[in-house]
């Protein structure tokens, strides 16, 4: 995917931060890499996300995490450590976005950077191309590309795909789905979102009876593959 | 250690005991004319003497003396003659106004009367002198009879008999009755003072221990004891003293504790990130080869060492939560959750690794919650080891179930594959860590694994309650 989306990363080994830089790049993605923390909030003005590794030279990737977050409480960020233990984790996520763990697959690292540049709302404004539809998540229209037509959902319907969209490849349980669109805790065997999928799948799919766009996951939840 | 004060004597509370009994012991000598004073005095108080309040018309001397001197004039009288003793009787008279005299002659005929009075018989039979006699015992007027001219005998003259009106006597008895009439009260609020004095001692030492043992069941925010308010410097205080003093070295014990834990986990987090940096460039550098023309036999071997990559970075992980685990560093917090919903957030992120490695997932759980004591982080690491050892070993298989089912009538978590088994070879090894850590984390969570396993059916593994 081509987009000009800028990334602050921040790692002080140089054969690694080198080698990330070098692919983030190759995939479209502008990069400020930073060996030390110092200048972080300065050079994350201009960026869309940042990458920080957790042991830096001087400030440590979670301080320099949380002062980007008190300075941009909206710029998603993502640790990038050799630090595994749970404890770690946890202490990343109180403020982090994600939590990756070396070593990683830069396929994984762009998934995640996609799906957190999608989350806060930073997603391209090309049309993301699923199956038979265009969704244009800047002006929040979706159009079947086979005729021409813009489908208009309701606003429980429009939050549910939206939601989906955010997390794009990744199956989201029934629980997830509900408590963040209704922002209520998900009753046992509630029907509801049961019954919102469908009407989303009648107006989505081709044909509901065999969906591709929202794909079940049985006994799981939904995704929305891209 | 710092070193125990010697305890003075005069603080302890046996000096305080021994200083109430001594005070009773002391006073006891003390006590007894004490009470009677008081009792004297009270009575005095409460009932004033009324008979002292009358005046006295004339008072001729006690009973003893009054008795002596008729007796002694009595004998001075024998051998005298009537005439004679009617003298002396005259004589007597005028000594003593008030009194009564007669005298009876030795053939029972009564002889002079001062004053003239009826009543006396005028010949006196024995019956006579009997009655007579029984009638002056212990009356009003005081009855003297003496044999004139005998001390204790009669002398064959006669008797003569003198009766005063009481009131014109001294007493020689006082009428001290009721003097002693609250001595026992007094007595009484005596011990009972010494009783008080001793029950409120006794109540603050019990007070005091009680406070003491509250104290001691108490527990901060820290789970440690809390420090407890010392008070007097006696054994009890000794004592509140040690306890603080106990609490502080656990506390001090405590923070060491935490310190070593807090560098033992920098130490892993340290070491894991030196190993796993290295690994990181080694995965870039590979990554790198991808993108060169290379052979089919270059490209496997690419493959396999980037499987290893990934193997050794999991035994890394493992390794080093199996420390932390068996040394008992790993602080789970156990709260009630629905277990089905992590094993479907689990579920959730193994799912494209399932779909990628060709493995068909059968999730059959219900809708309504299984609330377990669990650690949700703990228990993800659980599921995560299981499904990692069900992609590498099991993978061949196809198949993961995920279900619940009774198991020794509990309900049960159940994990299937139909992989060779555990006994089987396996492609890939260390699944022995990874379960081991499984088994620490479940012990820690009060629950239990039991693997069942064949050659044809794969494996099923239980998880449920111990208890």
């Amino acid at each position: 995917m081509m987009t000009s989306k800028n990334i602050l990363y921040i790692e002080d080994d140089r054969e690694i931060g080198e080698w990330v830089s070098t692919d983030l790049k190759e995939r479209g993605y502008g990069v400020t890499w930073l060996t030390s923390g110092d200048r972080a909030v300065e050079e994350a003005g201009s960026c869309q996300l940042a990458i920080l590794d957790v042991m830096l030279p001087g400030l440590d990737g979670f301080t320099v995490g949380q002062r980007l977050k008190k300075q941009y409480p909206g710029l998603p960020v993502l640790m990038l450590s050799a630090r595994t233990s749970i404890d770690d984790k946890l202490q990343g996520l109180q403020f982090a976005d994600d939590y990756l763990t070396k070593p990683f697959h830069p396929d994984e690292l762009a998934a995640r950077v996609e799906v957190l540049l999608r989350r806060s709302g930073a997603a391209s404004s090309e049309a993301l191309e699923l199956k038979h539809l265009l969704v244009y998540e800047k002006e929040n229209t979706i159009k079947n590309r086979e005729t021409g037509e813009e489908i208009v959902l309701t606003g429980k319907q429009f939050h549910i795909f939206q939601y989906l969209l955010r997390h794009l490849g990744q199956i989201m349980t029934k629980e997830q789905i509900f408590e963040a669109v209704w922002g209520e805790p998900y009753l046992d065997g509630d029907k509801t979102l049961m019954v919102h999928i469908r009407h989303l799948r009648e107006k989505l799919e081709r044909d509901p009876a065999t969906p591709e766009i929202i794909e079940t996951i049985r006994g799981i939840g939904y995704r929305v593959r891209s | 250690m710092r070193p125990a004060r010697k305890l003075k004597f005069r603080n302890s509370l046996l000096s305080r005991y021994l200083v109430i009994i001594c005070f009773a012991l002391v006073f006891i000598p003390i006590l007894i004319p004490f009470s009677f004073m008081a009792s004297w005095g009270v009575n005095r108080l409460l009932f004033p003497q009324s008979v002292e309040q009358e005046p006295i018309p004339r008072s001729y001397g006690s009973a003893y003396t009054l008795e002596e001197t008729w007796h002694k004039e009595a004998l001075a009288l024998g051998g005298k003659t009537p005439a004679e003793i009617d003298a002396g009787l005259k004589n007597l008279k005028q000594r003593y106004p008030d009194a009564s005299m007669f005298w009876v002659d030795a053939e029972g005929v009564t002889r002079l009367r001062l004053p003239e009075r009826s009543g006396l018989p005028a010949k006196w039979s024995p019956e006579d002198a009997i009655s007579y006699m029984k009638t002056a015992v212990d009356s009003d007027p005081f009855t003297i009879v003496a044999f004139i001219g005998g001390e204790k005998e009669a002398a064959g003259q006669g008797f003569m008999v003198f009766e005063l009106p009481r009131k014109h006597m001294k007493k020689t008895t006082r009428n001290g009755d009721g003097d002693s009439r609250f001595y026992g009260f007094f007595m009484f609020l005596m011990f009972a003072f010494f009783i008080l004095l001793s029950y409120l001692f006794f109540r603050d030492i019990r007070k005091r221990l009680l406070r003491l043992e509250s104290g001691m069941t108490r527990t901060g925010p820290n789970g440690l004891p809390v420090r407890i308010p010392t008070g007097r410097p006696d054994e009890i205080g000794r004592l509140e003293q040690a306890f603080n003093h106990m609490v502080d070295e656990l506390g001090h014990s405590r923070r060491r504790e935490n310190e070593e834990e807090e560098l033992r986990k920098s130490l892993i987090s340290n070491l894991s990130h030196d190993l796993r940096t290295p690994l990181t460039v080694l995965a870039g550098q590979l990554y790198s080869f991808r993108k060169e023309p290379l052979s089919e036999q270059g490209r496997t071997s690419l493959s396999l060492m980037e499987t290893k990559i990934d193997d050794l970075s999991g035994l890394i992980d493992h390794l080093l939560s199996y420390n932390l685990l068996a040394s008992g560093r790993y602080a789970l917090n156990l709260e009630s959750r629905d277990v089905l919903r992590v094993v479907r957030v689990s579920a959730a992120a193994w799912y494209p690794l399932w779909e990628k490695a060709g493995i068909e997932a059968d999730i059959d759980l219900p809708e309504e919650p299984l609330s377990w004591r669990i650690d949700e982080q703990g228990f993800r690491r659980v599921l995560d080891n299981l499904f990692q050892n069900l992609v590498r070993h099991a993978s061949s298989g196809g198949y993961v179930g995920i279900s619940l089912a009774r198991r020794h009538g509990r309900t049960a978590l159940v994990v299937t594959d139909r992989g060779p088994g555990l006994g089987a070879a396996s492609p890939a090894k260390g699944a022995g860590l990874g379960l081991q850590i499984v088994d620490l984390l479940l012990r820690e969570m009060s629950l239990v694994r039991e693997t069942e396993s064949s050659t044809e059916g794969g494996t099923r593994i239980y998880i449920y309650p111990s208890v």
